[in-house]
């Protein structure tokens, strides 16, 4: 791997947040990210997966320095974005996008639709007026609205289409990177596919590097190449997308995997592998961050935190145990539907994709 | 079983209006449950899935909403028809609800043994020590560490699996015979989800409550439901047993659902999708309401499609269905 291939890439980053600060004794530190290394590479779909409270949210605002570090170091393209004077950052973010989970607050309210997605471009001073309002009609229309929308409110939208005005936003300024925060968690599922597809055509047509958080792991192993586990600030196993679905080697990793409702009858087998809920981040555990919770524990779990093996190599897992244990991943389940019924899918397949070609018919408004 | 164990409660044409605005938000919903069952009503925002189980338990905002037409005979009485002091009375005591988001639902300033035990006093005239150690049993049966610690916790020490788990607990404290569960695992993560949904069916088995689960996942439809009915736009557009539905889906829309959901399993290459979106409630399609976003529909949808037979208990309301046979005698395939 070159040094080019690399475009995002976080050393040793941390990021603490003091919620409280006694008169005496110590204050009370949240370690919302630990100690994380990462590279991404150009081009790459990117996956960060973890419950809530894991510190992904955190860690994808580190990435486009919407926080700045406590503590090491993220580099983008070759420079330390961590300490760069406000206004170099700010042509930095031509190239970093951020896509928001939430279409409802992450638009203003009081602007046109048409504006805010001109907003990024005149911040910029990328064209004049109407070259500018030409740039907005053609990102609408690439993201399946109808070019009347600029004129619009975002109330007058649901929220998959609010979330194709976040996509449009993002790319107005020509980004290479977009990192999205559960960008389709708060969709329907119709509409959820409706958004993926559009995320995966722009990132193929615009070469993008697309750093996805998620909690849904079906999507995530839809979407991405490489995924990262996250565990209380810390990535417990990183790699291919499919190594680690098919051969989890962290504990967590196969307790999150059991967990996913799979929509097919008898397809849920195994007891629940996870009990209990993860730990306060204020009070974490000793030695590894899992071990309340793992049924794998040993006593050098208790005392011995497991470092992250190899973060350059194709999978790496942090784990004390992770080469004796043989976790499941996800099994291959055989196809249940009647052959009628397969027909019938098959059927929908086709006629879909015969009403609009590849692309996805546009939203009508 | 007996008649009333069968028809535990029956839901026959139901239909739900907005201040005198056409159309109807829910529209001609029917189904039947019995003792023990599992029902999943499963659909998109909007597809009224909430308003019928509000409906049920009297809680509908009236006005603006109100009932048109239909009943609901549970216990042999049509809750749709009660006056809000019979319905109080069973409200909490036969039948039960769960909500979506456990930290808006519980009284932030009550512990939660208090909340329990309330309901507990309210209909079932015990002493307060006597609801106080039932609701103790209870928070024991939902799987709470330290129960005796946790009754004096307020809502907000407590982590949103555990609060999941608090209003389960409250729900089934006075043995509900049934229990309305709207979207109970949707704010919490994965693996808790899954804590959530065994520790149910394990409550379920024990005390024969029918439930009525109201979600948009079908994974977790999978995992749960007896019976299926998938709404759309405020009807069902089909309705059937759990395996009937997975295995010989027969609705466009329900296809489409199913399509649109990625797989863990095979990485497909591009999901398939619905087109479009819900239409509003200003430009519902007179016929059948999927229609504008069928790739099928044609000049036979402009009318109103009813559910037919197609199978085992297994009904859908499609002009089309079954699809392959249709299109074949159409020439559009051959099989």
């Amino acid at each position: 791997m070159t040094k080019t291939d690399i475009i995002l890439e976080t050393r040793d980053v941390k990021r603490h947040f003091v919620t409280a600060r006694p008169i005496f004794g110590a204050p009370t530190v949240v370690r919302a990210v630990d100690g994380i290394d990462l590279l991404i590479r150009r081009g790459e779909t990117f996956a960060i997966v973890g419950e809530s409270g894991c510190g992904k949210s955190t860690l994808a605002r580190l990435l486009t320095r919407l926080l700045t570090p406590s503590d090491g170091t993220v580099i983008y393209d070759g420079h330390d974005i961590g300490d760069l004077p406000e206004h170099e950052m700010r042509d930095l973010r031509r190239d970093i996008q951020f896509i928001f989970q939430d279409p409802f607050s992450s638009l203003n309210p009081r602007m046109t639709v048409g504006a805010l997605i001109e907003e990024p471009l005149r911040v910029h001073g990328i064209g004049n007026a109407q070259a500018r309002r030409g740039k907005v009609a053609t990102l609408l229309s690439r993201v399946g609205l109808s070019t009347m929308s600029a004129d619009r409110y975002p109330h007058e939208f649901s929220g998959g289409q609010r979330q194709r005005i976040g996509i449009a936003r993002a790319l107005a300024c020509g980004p290479k990177v977009i990192i999205g925060d559960e960008p389709v968690s708060a969709l329907d599922v119709s509409i959820q596919a409706q958004v993926v597809n559009i995320l995966e055509d722009l990132k193929e047509e615009f070469g993008l590097t697309l750093v996805v958080i998620a909690h849904d792991l079906a999507v995530v192993r839809h979407m991405s190449d490489r995924v990262a586990v996250m565990y209380l600030g810390q990535i417990v196993e990183m790699g291919q997308v499919e190594d680690l679905f098919a051969c989890p080697k962290h504990p967590y990793t196969a307790a999150l995997i059991a967990a996913i409702p799979v929509p097919q009858i008898g397809a849920k087998l195994d007891p629940v592998q996870l009990a209990g809920d993860p730990p306060n981040p204020i009070d974490m555990p000793k030695g590894c961050r899992f071990h309340p919770r793992c049924q794998f524990a040993q006593s050098r779990c208790r005392t011995e935190a497991p470092k992250l093996s190899d973060t350059n190599g194709a999978h790496s897992v942090a784990c004390h145990r992770a080469d004796e244990l043989n976790l499941s991943g996800i099994r291959d389940l055989p196809n249940t539907r009647r052959s009628s019924a397969r027909t019938r899918f098959e059927l929908y397949r086709t006629a879909r994709a015969h009403s609009d070609g590849v692309k996805d018919a546009p939203a009508t408004i | 079983m007996t008649d009333a164990e069968q028809n535990l409660l029956k839901v026959t044409d139901l239909s739900i209006n907005v201040a005198g605005a056409s159309p109807d938000l829910v529209r001609g919903v029917s189904f039947t449950l019995t003792k023990g069952e599992t029902l999943c009503l499963v659909g998109e925002s909007g597809c009224g899935k909430s308003l019928t189980a509000l409906a049920l338990m009297g809680l509908l905002t009236t006005p603006p909403l109100s009932v048109t037409q239909g009943s609901a005979t549970f216990q042999g009485r049509d809750l749709l028809q009660l006056p809000s002091g019979k319905l109080q009375a069973l409200r909490g005591n036969s039948m039960a609800m769960i909500f979506q988001e456990p930290m808006t639902s519980l009284n932030p300033v009550l512990r939660i043994g208090e909340q329990i035990a309330e309901s507990v006093r309210r209909h079932k005239g015990v002493t307060r020590l006597e609801a106080r150690a039932r609701a103790l049993e209870m928070l024991q049966r939902v799987g709470i560490p330290a129960a005796e610690k946790r009754l004096d916790e307020f809502p907000h020490q407590l982590s949103g699996g555990m609060r999941q788990r608090v209003m389960i607990a409250m729900a089934l404290a006075n043995d509900p015979a049934l229990l309305l569960a709207d979207e109970p695992t949707t704010a919490l993560d994965v693996t808790i989800q899954a804590q959530v949904l065994d520790l149910m069916r394990d409550l379920q088995a024990e005390t024969g409550t029918a439930m009525i689960l109201i979600t948009h996942d079908l994974g977790v439809v999978a995992e749960m439901a007896d019976t299926v009915a998938v709404m759309y736009a405020g009807q069902i557009v089909e309705i059937g047993p759990a395996r009937e539905i997975f295995e010989d889906a027969q609705h466009p829309y329900t296809i489409g659902l199913m399509s649109a959901v990625p797989s863990v399993g095979a990485r497909s290459e591009r999901l398939v999708t619905i087109p479009g979106v819900v239409p509003s409630a200003m430009d519902m399609p007179a016929g059948c309401r999927f229609a504008s976003r069928c790739p099928f529909a044609d000049e036979i949808c402009t009318k109103i499609p009813s559910l037919v037979d197609l199978g085992q208990m297994h009904q859908a309301a499609c002009w089309k269905a079954p699809l392959e046979v249709q299109m074949a005698q159409a020439g559009r395939i051959s099989v």
